[in-house]
């Protein structure tokens, strides 16, 4: 863990401690903030005005849909598998939660720098598939097992292409904790020197997140609700805190993995080494925040701008497209880096 | 080297505590008045046709499969990446060589449309 | 790390794996393009060339310390590239007969030739695991490729549960061997063998493994069933190149991995194994009807006359197993090779024996290689078959084990019931009614009758002056 202590007067705190805390609260936060930034960039993009009622410029409409939600009567359908159904929806918000451990807001400020962060980080990303099959399962409703099965087999299908886009960069690196990563990039943004795996991770971090244009499985029109049809109440809200959860953390991870985490732009250049802590503290945890935020307008961005694929246009862009592209891409700069060394 | 991982046991705890708190706090907050017609799956409004475990499609299998080989050649790739540029050629060349091997796979599955979900393009 | 070195040790698999995926990339870019079997029977020949090279060679180790190559490991190469060889060239016109002709099954035997390469001359049990699989899987493909007939898929379910099961126990045991002595390394295994249960246990559980995949009774279950449902040439590669992988890796895993501590007692065990499968093998193919059947309990019976070589635990032994590999090879792709032509022929079910009535003086040619090589497979003098069961036979009274060399004999008696009874129909009944013959290519019969010239040959070949090939196995 990250052995860094602050000491403010007679207390002694573990940073780890300080980041965890409010690395957790902020990912609880995000997903309330990116619903009512949704909403009101739909809007926006839509040339009208979004939710404007609920608190000066409805900035308290989150706070009306959660109570709303937790209000609601909480609707198990008979014949089902209670069990499995009332711990699915658990599965997706707890595997979000678990990424907060490994990611470098700052320097210096982690919660724990493991040696294996990034398949840690993609373990973690596998056991979110689960929520998502024993929702669609546990409800005992065809439209959900299909829709369940769907999200399902296009998750899988595109963590593969992450993982090699993921490897290309560990290439340059050398290292898989995400401490290093980040610590990489301070002259050159992997995005620089490796732009297609930067394209292709962008590209799974929207179909891993079940976003448009990947949404198939839980648009309105396609499986009624896919596989939260059958989902009400807090079940129904943590399933959508858990993809909220997801856009945040697939930002985080692309700034992460591509564009300089807490890094400016060939910061080796101008930022000198024996910076006031205090100072670097902020100003990375300001580019951070800028960058992820910048991501998560994309993300919103692109729902509200693009139709979206079919399923078979999704599993063929994922394999036939996607998985070719990033193995073949990190042969050759494997090849490129041995031999120019 | 174990005590690193010790603010995610934190973390794990927290989290499942979060979640365990979240679904009960939905079940002690809303009402609870079940009716016939709420139990229902939802089909649209109408009664539900047919069993709920219908069959589907043989290509979630197909693609389940071919998942599990292309990850577990990811994950042989990762160990060799971190420490490859200190490793000798001979080890290059046979890791090009392993991978050179999964991509002809990929390219024969890719066009045998195994991985097809058109299930009239059936080219075996 | 001596990569060339390594390389020139496993050339031969090296070959036929690349070959291999060659046929595969030919078959997805223009699927069933004929260049592949070009490719298949090129890179065997190519790879049997560089197998002959290495026959003389003392026995060495490569990739540290995983494979052995030379000495009696080339030799099990060179029978494995031989029998896939003259599998390959049958197995066109049979596939085309029975419109099946995929380049898949090149691609699936290629792949298995170079598992099985990997397995005979494996000197580590992990690399012993890896070409067993290779091959097994492979196998199990094989047997099941054909559509849209219920048996094949049958067949190749049955192979696939039946070998999944037994390499499970064959991974018990290894690991039981590793626990034992801390090393996965046969040479390391036999030096730090003691007599404690966890070694014995794995033995054990090796030896299962192994002798389900020779098919040995009482594990032979499944071998009727999956010889009969699969196509017939693919039956000969299974039953002839697989089973001599699968003795050799046995040869070099019980000579040296297992010595004879106390309360190991292995001959003992493989004697008794080896009795039991002569009887039951020679007996249940005395009542068979079906051809191929017949076949494969004639083969359930070859193994038990190898295993009485490999139970005589002598170098001689050994050799004679060797031997007896080859002889079985050649004369059972010969038989699964005329069987092939008969049943290519439409009509009637041509692997019932009784069709094959009066067929001996329609194909003249045929009929004789057909009986060529059932004298072989029966042990009847000049015949290769009948040196290999000589050799055999005599290292095991030599290691004072007469009662396996009696029964041996006995049993070798009876089997030329049901070997001699398809020539009696060949030859001595009246044919059925005018049924017309495909004449088989240039190929597929030149192919046989190198096989029958290769039968003859080295059945008078001990008593030739220039012979040799018995003291160019016992350089091991």
């Amino acid at each position: 863990m990250n052995p860094a202590i602050l000491e403010i007067g007679p207390l002694a705190i573990p940073v780890w401690a300080i980041v965890l805390g409010v690395g957790m609260i902020s990912y609880l936060n995000s997903a309330a903030i990116l619903v009512y930034a949704e909403r009101r960039i739909a809007a926006f993009i839509q040339n009208r005005v979004g939710p404007n009622r609920v608190g000066p410029f409805g900035l308290l409409q989150p706070l009306a849909d959660v109570l709303k939600l937790l209000l609601k009567e909480d609707v198990t359908p008979t014949h089902g598998y209670k069990k499995l159904h009332a711990i699915a929806p658990m599965i997706p918000v707890i595997t979000a939660l678990l990424s907060v451990a490994v990611i470098p807001f700052g320097a210096g400020l982690y919660v724990t720098d493991i040696n294996a962060a990034v398949l840690y980080l993609l373990a973690v990303a596998s056991l979110g598939v689960y929520g998502v099959t024993l929702a669609g399962w546990a409800s005992n409703s065809k439209y959900s097992l299909l829709g369940g099965l769907r999200a399902a087999a296009q998750m899988i299908s595109y963590e593969l292409p992450m993982g090699m886009a993921v490897a290309s960069v560990i290439l340059m690196t050398g290292s898989l904790s995400l401490v290093d990563i980040a610590e990489s990039q301070s002259m050159w943004w992997n995005f620089f020197v490796n732009p297609l795996g930067a394209v292709i991770f962008i590209i799974c971090a929207f179909a891993e997140s079940n976003r448009t244009p990947f949404d198939l499985v839980e648009a309105e029109q396609e499986l009624v609700g896919g596989f939260h049809t059958e989902y009400s109440s807090m079940k129904f809200g943590m399933f959508f805190l858990a993809e909220y959860m997801h856009v945040f953390i697939g930002s985080i991870l692309i700034t992460t993995f591509f564009f300089g985490s807490y890094h400016l732009p060939f910061a080796d250049l101008y930022i000198p080494a024996d910076m006031n802590i205090w100072l670097k503290g902020i100003l990375d945890v300001s580019v951070f925040t800028l960058k992820v935020c910048f991501w998560c307008f994309v993300f919103i961005w692109v729902r509200w701008t693009i139709p979206r694929f079919k399923y078979n246009q999704v599993m063929k862009l994922g394999w036939a497209r996607l998985l070719p592209l990033s193995i073949i891409n990190f042969m050759v700069i494997a090849t490129i880096m041995y031999f120019t060394n | 080297m174990l005590d690193s991982y010790f603010p995610i046991l934190i973390l794990a705890g927290i989290a499942i505590v979060l979640a365990l708190l979240l679904m009960t706090l939905s079940r002690i907050l809303g009402p609870y008045r079940p009716n016939k017609h709420k139990l229902n799956p939802y089909e649209s409004g109408m009664d539900p046709v047919g069993e709920a475990r219908e069959r589907y499609s043989i290509s979630f299998y197909l693609v389940a499969m071919e998942f599990i080989v292309f990850d577990l050649e990811v994950v042989f790739i990762y160990p060799w990446a971190v420490r490859y540029l200190d490793l000798g050629l001979g080890t290059f060349i046979s890791m090009m060589v392993f991978i050179t091997i999964l991509l002809i796979g990929l390219l024969y599955t890719l066009k045998k449309g195994t991985l097809d979900w058109d299930l009239k393009t059936n080219k075996i | 790390m001596d990569y060339l070195g390594d390389l020139q040790a496993f050339l031969p698999g090296i070959i036929t794996a690349v070959a291999g995926l060659a046929v595969i990339t030919i078959e997805a870019l223009k699927s069933g393009h004929k260049s592949a079997y070009w490719v298949t029977s090129f890179s065997l020949i190519v790879a049997l060339f560089f197998g002959i090279q290495s026959l003389g060679t003392p026995l060495q180790e490569a990739f540290s310390g995983m494979l052995v190559h030379g000495g009696i490991a080339a030799f099990g190469n060179v029978i494995i590239l031989l029998g896939t060889l003259f599998c390959v060239f049958l197995s066109n016109d049979y596939l085309e007969g029975i419109d099946h002709n995929y380049n898949e099954v090149y691609g699936m035997i290629l792949f298995a030739t170079s598992g099985m390469i990997c397995l005979a001359g494996a000197n580590d049990l992990i690399s012993l695991f890896l070409g067993l699989e290779t091959m097994s899987i492979c196998l199990y493909v094989m047997a099941g490729l054909i559509k849209n007939e219920k048996q094949g898929a049958e067949g190749a379910l049955k192979y696939f549960l039946l070998g999944a099961f037994s390499t499970g126990f064959l991974l018990y045991g290894a690991a039981l061997l590793y626990g034992a002595t801390g090393t996965t390394s046969i040479p390391g295994i036999g030096a730090a063998a003691s007599s404690d249960l966890l070694f014995l246990a794995g033995a054990a559980l090796l030896l299962i493994g192994f002798l389900f995949k020779v098919s040995a009774v009482p594990f032979h279950m499944w071998t009727p069933d999956v010889y009969q449902a699969t196509p017939t040439t693919l039956t000969a590669y299974m039953a002839t190149a697989s089973k001599a992988a699968t003795f050799m890796a046995m040869i070099l895993v019980l000579s040296r991995a297992l010595p004879s501590v106390e309360g190991l007692d292995w001959q003992a065990v493989l004697s008794v194994v080896a009795i039991i499968t002569m009887i039951f093998g020679n007996i249940i193919a005395l009542v068979q009807d079906n051809i191929k059947r017949m076949l494969a309990y004639s083969s359930i019976a070859h193994a038990g006359y190898a295993l009485v070589g490999l139970s005589a635990a002598t170098p001689e032994g050994y050799s004679a197993v060797a031997f007896y590999l080859f002889a079985y090879t050649i004369m059972n792709v010969g038989a699964f090779g005329v069987v092939a032509y008969y049943e290519r022929n439409k009509g009637l079910d041509f692997s019932d024996v009784n069709n094959l009535a009066g067929l001996g003086f329609k194909k003249p040619m045929m009929g004789v290689m057909m009986s060529l090589f059932l004298f072989s497979l029966a042990g009847i003098p000049p015949f290769v078959g009948f040196v290999g069961k000589y050799y055999v036979f005599a290292a095991a009274i030599n290691a004072n084990m007469v009662p396996l060399a009696i029964v041996g004999v006995l049993a070798s008696a009876a089997s030329v019931y049901y070997y001699l009874r398809v020539m009696v129909y060949l030859y001595f009944r009246e044919a059925h009614k005018e049924t017309e013959m495909i004449d088989a290519s240039f190929l597929y019969k030149g192919a046989l009758v190198i096989l029958a010239l290769l039968t003859v040959y080295y059945g008078i070949e001990p008593i030739l002056p220039f012979g040799g090939l018995m003291e160019l196995i016992t350089g091991f």
